[in-house]
């Protein structure tokens, strides 16, 4: 019985198996993984270093291949999208939030922002209302010229969220996205994908090793060493 | 967005130095060569090509005077006069011989000829007169520059004091230089007084040049008889085939290694910022894109290089033919249009060897 009614889910993984095989060894990082994942939920995966988080992020995003099982985004299994069109679909309906922010340091904030619109075909003058329009909306307009190097690790992470928000993306994906700061701003983060998923009515998944950010969170998925716990 | 590829490269500031330190010298070369082969090119034949005769006749299988031998006696001069529709044959000797200036010895390109045709003297005085009688010589302006040698100094060759009354120009054939004398002292100098190398046909005025080859060639089936066309063509041909491979020899290395500097600053550039490519692929970025960020690079370089180059190739060929006055560059708007082509051909290839490393950078990456 599906709780979201008839819509189909943003991300859906059945059976979901990944094994990387090294020179030597074979490490099997997700083990028969399957859940769905709807547009307005906020879903953290949870467990500790090492259990397949990111991994399934990866699976999620489009770009790793399951070795077994399989990947469903928008209604439709990966391994029958193009290369071409998983990068079209990066760039216009995912957005990507990394635990070290991953801020291009020769852009200033702004062109952050606007890389990933023109990654989706915004023109020019589009692109930079938009980015203006996201910068004030968190607050940090007065980001807009600088470059990362010159900014706070809680500056870089809202600006990496501006930049997951860029594309009107239906499912974001966060790695460790409050890893790198301290409570409070690791609070404020997990505020706004909150917003997002409940207002902006996103598909916000979360890789985290951080019990806190469960209450906050519609639904926890706990990995360990690949497997679904819970 | 699009202020990346500028920046990413500012941000080494001593390699891109470097870099478009190495590019320019590459270019500089291929400008010099370029500059240095028309300058050949027009000195070798210019005395060719400004020689008001109608035909040159030379011994059988001879086809030119920088790289072949001729003799053709008085007699077959004599008999190349009487063919009807000539107006004028003039003998011309060319010798090489030395040239001594207290210690310093320069080998030139001896020319004897009759002062009172004209025919075969120094297309372009720059100074001074043609010569007059057997103690005079005309000297290449550029042999006279490096031996220091001006109108009215004495001139020792083999043996005989003559004096400079004339500077040419047009006569710089790069290796060697024209010098000129009278036919008669040019002989006496052999000893072979009625000897020389090709005489030079004028034509009575309306008589068709053709016609008047045939004749001189059915009268003297031993000689050869060419137009003016024909005999330029040949020299130019000679000329090229001597000097034009070595020149695109060294041409083609300055070309390959300017893209091998510019082929290993993009690829470390981009190793370097891997983790930006990768971050943009994630992001969704087309390949199109990321192509266009190395090619922007590689056409940034080659463009700062050509400018760098144009700025130092101009000073620095006024150096060396001031060090160096036989050597003579002539560079066009054309030669350097083409070069900035080629340039910017060789930073596309450059970008294209460099983009190859874009293949092997991953998504996984960014989750490191």
């Amino acid at each position: 019985m599906n709780p979201h009614g008839p819509r189909p889910p943003v991300a859906g993984l059945a059976h979901v198996t990944k094994t990387f095989n090294g020179h030597d060894h074979r490490t099997t990082a997700v083990r028969d993984v399957s859940f769905e994942a709807f547009a307005g939920e906020l879903i953290l995966l949870l467990g500790p270093s090492g259990s397949g988080k990111t991994t399934l992020l990866t699976l999620i995003a489009g770009l790793s291949r399951p070795t077994a099982g399989t990947v469903s985004l928008f209604g439709r299994d990966i391994e029958r999208f193009s290369a071409k069109e998983l990068q079209r679909l990066r760039a216009e309906k995912i957005g990507f939030i990394f635990q070290t922010f991953l801020l291009i340091d020769s852009l200033t904030a702004r062109e952050n922002i606007e890389a990933v619109l023109r990654f989706n075909g915004t023109g020019r003058s589009a692109r930079r209302a938009k980015a203006t329009a996201l910068l004030r909306r968190l607050q940090i307009e007065y980001l807009a010229g600088r470059f990362p190097r010159t900014m706070s690790q809680g500056e870089k992470q809202r600006i990496a969220v501006a930049r997951a928000m860029a594309n009107d993306a239906e499912l974001i994906i966060a790695d460790e996205p409050t890893g790198s700061l301290e409570t409070k701003q690791g609070l404020g983060i997990i505020r706004i994908l909150h917003t997002l998923a409940k207002e902006g009515n996103k598909c916000v998944i979360v890789a985290s090793h951080d019990l806190r950010l469960a209450e906050f969170t519609d639904r926890v998925i706990r990995l360990e060493d690949g497997r679904m716990t819970s | 967005m699009d202020m990346y590829a500028v920046r990413t490269l500012r941000s080494q500031p001593l390699r891109l130095a470097l870099t478009i330190g190495g590019v320019s010298l590459c270019i500089v070369l291929m400008f010099f060569l370029l500059a240095v082969y028309r300058g050949v090119a027009d000195g070798s034949v210019e005395y060719i090509r400004r020689n008001k005769a109608d035909l040159w006749v030379l011994q059988r299988n001879a086809t030119n005077i920088l790289r072949g031998s001729s003799l053709v006696s008085a007699a077959q001069g004599e008999r190349i006069s009487r063919v009807p529709g000539v107006k004028t044959a003039a003998p011309v000797l060319f010798l090489l011989s030395t040239i001594r200036k207290r210690e310093k010895v320069g080998t030139i390109f001896l020319t004897g000829y009759e002062p009172e045709s004209g025919l075969g003297g120094p297309p372009q005085l720059v100074q001074g007169r043609a010569v007059q009688t057997d103690e005079d010589i005309v000297l290449d302006r550029s042999f006279a520059e490096k031996f220091r040698f001006k109108v009215g100094d004495p001139v020792d060759l083999q043996g005989f004091r003559l004096q400079v009354v004339g500077i040419s120009r047009g006569t710089n054939a790069f290796v060697i230089q024209y010098a000129f004398v009278t036919l008669r002292f040019a002989r006496a100098l052999i000893g072979f007084p009625g000897l020389a190398t090709c005489y030079l046909v004028q034509i009575d005025k309306g008589t068709p040049a053709a016609a008047v080859q045939e004749k001189v060639r059915l009268a003297l089936p031993g000689l050869e008889v060419y137009d003016h066309r024909t005999f330029l063509d040949n020299n130019i041909r000679e000329m090229k085939s001597g000097f034009l491979p070595l020149l695109y020899t060294v041409a083609a290395i300055g070309a390959v290694v300017l893209t091998v500097i510019l082929s290993l600053l993009l690829s470390v550039n981009i190793l370097e910022r891997r983790k930006d490519f990768a971050v943009f692929k994630t992001l969704g970025s087309p390949l199109g894109f990321l192509w266009g960020l190395v090619i922007k690079q590689a056409l940034l370089i080659a463009s700062a290089s050509s400018v760098a180059a144009l700025a130092v190739f101009f000073p620095l060929v006024r150096l060396i033919e001031k060090l160096a006055p036989e050597v003579s560059a002539k560079s066009s708007l054309g030669q350097i249009i083409g070069i900035v082509l080629v340039v910017a051909l060789m930073s596309l290839l450059s970008s294209l060897i460099s983009i190859q490393r874009l293949r092997r950078i991953y998504f996984l990456e960014v989750f490191a």
